[in-house]
């Protein structure tokens, strides 16, 4: 039989409804690929029995005719997401052992539908970082390398294990969250496809928060199809979210493939940055070529707040993590070290939970938020965003349906290679991405080509409120034109 | 900000909706006893 591995979540739905092999066959063959890819780092646990007791059910639903969207589809789950009595610490020390007693919306919403459970995956602490560096488990591992070369790549981040994990075929999708870049900018780096949908499209319940008006759960696939799929099932209505909106979920599978003619593209004359390598821009107008060629109108746009985008998010994001985080002091889950009084013990307790890019941020929010300093930076911060947010509106206003950039500045960088620099050169792989989170829009990253190495690159598609549909039909436009990308198996 | 379009923040009956299981809030916690939160002693 030819590696069950290989199909995509579409394919494999429909070869499950074909009863041409069964949920518990399909999980056993991801299952076995998980074991010889541990090299990888992807998952922080893997939950067979779990897997092999969901996909039995699965096939007795399947045999009974009462399957679901998802029925039978193993899939990975961020370390973010609440699973109960499994694994879930946003791969930080501080909440060692915790197994949450309730199930996350978005993840209820996937079993509902019949998806199976394969295990929770690495990300970077919090999902503070942009290359799974800052993960309590350690990097995980790009499945893609440079042409000739055996250096070990990152994933990008926050979501590097569900991206690396789709990419090398250890699930079938994953689910992912976003709060600056964390879906958009990993599927870049491993040629996956990732959307962060509108804020308030997806419930935020039962997600370790990080910084609650930017955080967005989105699902990571290996192509644009596979993440309306996913999509279509993650997104709800929620009552135990306030901030989930009332819209209905449309059928998101149904926007693939459909025409893009006379639809207005808008290229933000902003996002052309100095020292951007030369095959970033090479592909811009590559997607801009495609999508003016499949009948699509492309507008010259600006959006002028661009450049106070990352400083103003590395205040509002810092601020709010400063707050959330504010939690876990040792009393009511996670890892407690012992102290003379209680000051003691929340300190220590503190100290040695976090990790060192998880402090910095705390630090810095913990300043911004601070009597003497809160109107100088955060309420600055704040009116900023609001600005940002009119520059979209107005050009939305002007006609245009969606508008295209690159997703990242570069390529996948090594392991370690930015250890000793700066941290913002790490906080400059938002510089796409932020914008979006800025003004709650959805945001899809297609993967779009490879570099002069070898290595994929992706464009961002960034719509209107709730209209994820457009972003998926052009997307998928991008796709068609292009193609899909795996990597060589070398582990 | 709290939403992408304007919409006005549901509201709720004043009513307990979940709660009343002090087993499972206290089941993660590193100390607890008879479903209480332990931690040194805060007042002398």
């Amino acid at each position: 039989m030819t590696d069950l591995t290989a199909l995509t979540l579409a394919e494999a739905r429909d070869a499950l409804k074909a009863k041409t092999f069964s949920a518990v066959e399909l999980t056993d063959a991801y299952l076995a690929a998980m074991e010889k890819a541990r090299v990888l780092n992807a998952y922080v646990t893997e939950t067979p029995d779990k897997a092999r007791d969901m996909a039995r059910a699965s096939d007795a639903r399947i045999a009974a005719g009462k399957a679901g969207p998802l029925e039978g589809l193993p899939l990975g789950i961020k370390d973010l997401y609440a699973t109960k009595g499994v694994h879930t610490q946003a791969c930080s020390h501080i909440l060692d052992g915790f197994e949450p007693t309730y199930e996350s919306t978005v993840s209820a919403n996937l079993w509902a539908d019949g998806a199976v459970m394969l295990g929770k995956l690495n990300m970077d602490e919090f999902a503070m970082g942009s290359s799974n560096e800052t993960s309590h488990y350690g990097s995980v591992v790009n499945p893609w390398r440079r042409n000739g070369s055996d250096v070990n790549l990152v994933p990008g981040g926050s979501s590097g294990g569900s991206a690396a994990a789709v990419a090398a075929h250890l699930c079938l999708g994953a689910t992912a969250t976003d709060t600056g870049g964390s879906i958009r900018q990993p599927a870049a780096f491993t040629g996956t496809a990732g959307i962060k949908p509108t804020y308030g499209r997806c419930s935020r319940w039962g997600l370790v928060a990080f910084a609650s008006s930017l955080d967005q759960a989105g699902p990571i696939a290996r192509d644009v199809r596979d993440a309306a799929i996913l999509l279509k099932s993650m997104a709800s209505v929620d009552p135990k979210d306030t901030t989930s909106v009332d819209i209905p979920v449309p059928d998101y599978e149904a926007a693939i493939g459909k025409s893009v003619k006379g639809l207005r593209i808008g290229i933000p004359r902003e996002y052309r940055l100095d020292g951007v390598p030369a095959e970033i821009d090479a592909l811009w107008q590559k997607g801009i070529d495609i999508l003016r060629e499949a009948g699509a109108e492309i507008v010259d746009i600006s959006l002028p707040h661009t450049k106070y985008a990352l400083p103003a998010y590395y205040i509002v994001a810092p601020a709010e993590a400063s707050s959330n985080l504010a939690r876990y002091d040792g009393v009511r889950y996670g890892l407690r070290v012992p102290g003379s009084d209680i000051l003691d013990m929340y300190e220590n307790t503190r100290a040695a939970g976090f990790g060192a890019e998880v402090k910095r941020r705390i630090l810095i929010g913990t300043y911004v938020l601070s009597a003497g300093y809160y109107d100088a930076y955060y309420l600055r911060a704040q009116k900023v965003r609001t600005l940002i947010k009119r520059d979209f509106e107005t050009v939305y206003a002007q006609g245009v349906d969606a508008i295209l950039t690159p997703a990242t500045p570069s390529a996948a960088f090594g392991i370690g290679e930015k250890a000793d620099a700066d941290p913002v050169e790490m906080y400059l792989n938002d510089v796409f991405t932020v914008t979006v989170n800025m003004a709650g829009l959805p945001g899809l990253a297609v993967p779009a080509g490879l570099s002069a190495e070898g290595l994929p690159l992706g464009l961002q598609l960034i719509g209107r409120p709730f209209d994820e549909e457009t972003l998926f039909t052009l997307g998928s436009a991008i796709e068609k034109a292009v193609g899909t990308f795996s990597p060589k198996k070398w582990w | 900000m709290t939403s992408v379009v304007s919409v006005k923040m549901r509201r709720r009956q004043d009513v307990v909706t979940e709660g009343e299981d002090a087993e499972a809030v206290t089941s993660n916690a590193p100390v607890s006893e008879d479903h209480f939160f332990l931690v040194p002693k805060v007042v002398e």
